[in-house]
């Protein structure tokens, strides 16, 4: 078999395989009984269909949900437009860079019982942890979508008479969108995550709570449907954000 | 017809001549230009032509008004050049188009910038993508689609769209290959002799400096000062001609490679 280049479609049975060998190899570990913590994936199923049968996964997903789409909705808005200011104004840039640098590679979670101290134990702990998972990787990569704007686009529509506006909205915007759009894709993906570790330090609300639960009851098959359940989740978030993608620049 | 229905269908762009007076400029501490004194007649079609680095684009930048002088000035029609002005196009070498842009919205580019209406624009660009060769099935294909060539068609045509009365045009063909190239040229030309634009062409290829100008002006490697002003008397139109077949354009060619030489 030679390693050619393809294209992500024709990966696609390729992805399939590798899902069904997962599944196969755990339903095998699981019917030797390895250890508890390896429950077959049939079992897992079952606990799963239950859960959402039960009504259990919805209530829970419903809030985790909800937390997740305000916290990446703010995390969009505000990360795209400082990243915006910080590609266009050099003082912006010279007073944010280190924070953001700074913050983007910090351990994120030790910031959460501040969070818990400022806000409470409330589900608003979950949508600002949400926030501040996604929202530096928006900044960064807005900031390099609009850094990297070719120099000589902005020369010729300044040779055509563009002032400021017409530049930033006619070849900055435009010039840095595909890398917004990436952004924001990471940044779904790291929203998930903020969720879900929101969650399980406040343990009250959301499949974070769920994962805390089980985890500590050793009920391992729930346990494990629920991280399918956070899998799919994330998976579904980093998708739509690529259709947006898709919609939006055509021209690639 | 009234004056404001001329206006209406297209303004006036009767060629403006451009005056280059003592400009210097340095870049940190190099010396680009010192004291440059050209004068471009309307309607002439003037090249730059000298070593690599020698300050031929930063003095059509200059006269683009994109980059500021440090001495002199330059004067386009009555204005004296502070910014980028409505008499000037510019064609750039690597063409310069807006990727996410089709080709009739990347020809529309200058038309919107300067507040044309939308029926207007598309009108005029369609005409400007007529002239340069384009017509038909291009006008909603992206740049990357299209041919070196054929993007830089549309970076005339961009030019062309808003009537300039100077076109600035900065080593155009110099990412096209020969043949392309030959064939652009003369289409130029002829364009040229219709349209009656004052041309000031950046170039590093002789024959190129020749067969399109009426005048070559040699920049000195750098600092960058004119060297020399070259006339070019071969009749016109050359374009219909084969030109470059006779024995006055080698001579001249080969002039301007013995004027060169000693540069180097």
């Amino acid at each position: 078999m030679t390693l050619e280049p393809a294209h992500d479609s024709d990966l696609g049975p390729v992805g399939l395989v590798a899902v069904a060998g997962l599944l196969l190899v755990s339903e095998l570990l699981g019917r030797l009984d390895v250890s508890i913590f390896l429950p077959p994936a049939s079992r897992v199923a079952v606990a799963w269909w239950g859960l959402i049968t039960d009504g259990t996964l919805f209530r829970a997903a419903s809030s985790s949900l909800a937390s997740l789409v305000k916290g990446f909705l703010s995390a969009a808005v505000l990360g795209v437009l400082v990243g915006l200011a910080m590609g266009r104004f050099k003082t912006v840039r010279y007073l944010l860079d280190g924070w953001v640098n700074a913050l983007m590679s910090a351990p994120l979670s030790a910031l959460v019982p501040v969070l818990i101290a400022l806000f409470g134990v409330r589900d608003t702990v979950v949508v600002a942890t949400v926030f501040m998972f996604s929202f530096f990787v928006i900044v960064v990569n807005t900031l390099t979508g609009v850094r990297g704007t070719d120099r000589s686009l902005v020369e010729m529509a300044r040779a055509f008479g563009a002032g400021e506006v017409a530049l930033f909205g006619r070849v900055y915007l435009p010039a840095a969108l595909p890398a917004v759009m990436l952004g924001l894709r990471l940044g779904a993906v790291q929203a998930v995550k903020g969720m879900v570790v929101g969650e399980m330090l406040i343990s009250l609300v959301g499949l974070g709570e769920r994962l805390i639960y089980y985890g500590n009851t050793f009920l391992i098959t729930e346990l494990y449907a629920v991280i399918v359940s956070v899998l799919l989740i994330a998976i579904i978030a980093s998708q739509l954000v690529q259709a947006c993608e898709r919609a939006l620049v055509r021209w690639k | 017809m009234s004056a404001q229905m001329r206006d209406a269908e297209a303004p006036s762009a009767e060629p403006v001549g451009i005056a280059i007076e003592g400009v210097s400029k340095a870049f940190g501490p190099v010396q680009a230009l010192v004291d440059i004194d050209v004068n471009v007649r309307a309607g002439e079609f003037l090249s730059l032509i000298g070593p690599s680095g020698c300050g031929k684009t930063t003095l059509l930048k200059a006269i683009a008004g994109l980059m500021p002088v440090d001495a002199g000035r330059v004067v386009v029609g009555d204005r004296v050049v502070s910014g980028p002005g409505r008499e000037c196009s510019v064609v750039f070498q690597d063409f310069a188009l807006l990727p996410w842009a089709t080709v009739q919205s990347n020809v529309e580019f200058g038309l919107l910038l300067r507040g044309v209406p939308a029926p207007e624009r598309a009108a005029t660009a369609r005409r400007a993508i007529a002239k340069v060769g384009l017509a038909g099935s291009f006008e909603q294909a992206y740049p990357a689609q299209l041919s070196g060539g054929m993007q830089q068609r549309v970076g005339l045509a961009r030019a062309l769209a808003v009537n300039p009365q100077v076109l600035l045009m900065d080593e155009p063909f110099a990412s096209i290959d020969e043949q392309t190239r030959r064939v652009f040229q003369d289409d130029l030309l002829s364009l040229w002799s219709e349209e009656r634009k004052t041309v000031v062409l950046v170039t590093h290829s002789m024959e190129e400096a020749i067969y399109m100008s009426d005048r070559v002006v040699v920049l000195s490697p750098r600092p960058g000062r004119v060297h020399q002003v070259l006339e070019v008397p071969l009749p016109r139109p050359r374009e219909l001609r084969d030109v470059r077949a006779t024995a006055d354009f080698a001579r001249l060619v080969d002039g301007l490679w013995q004027i060169l030489r000693k540069l180097q």
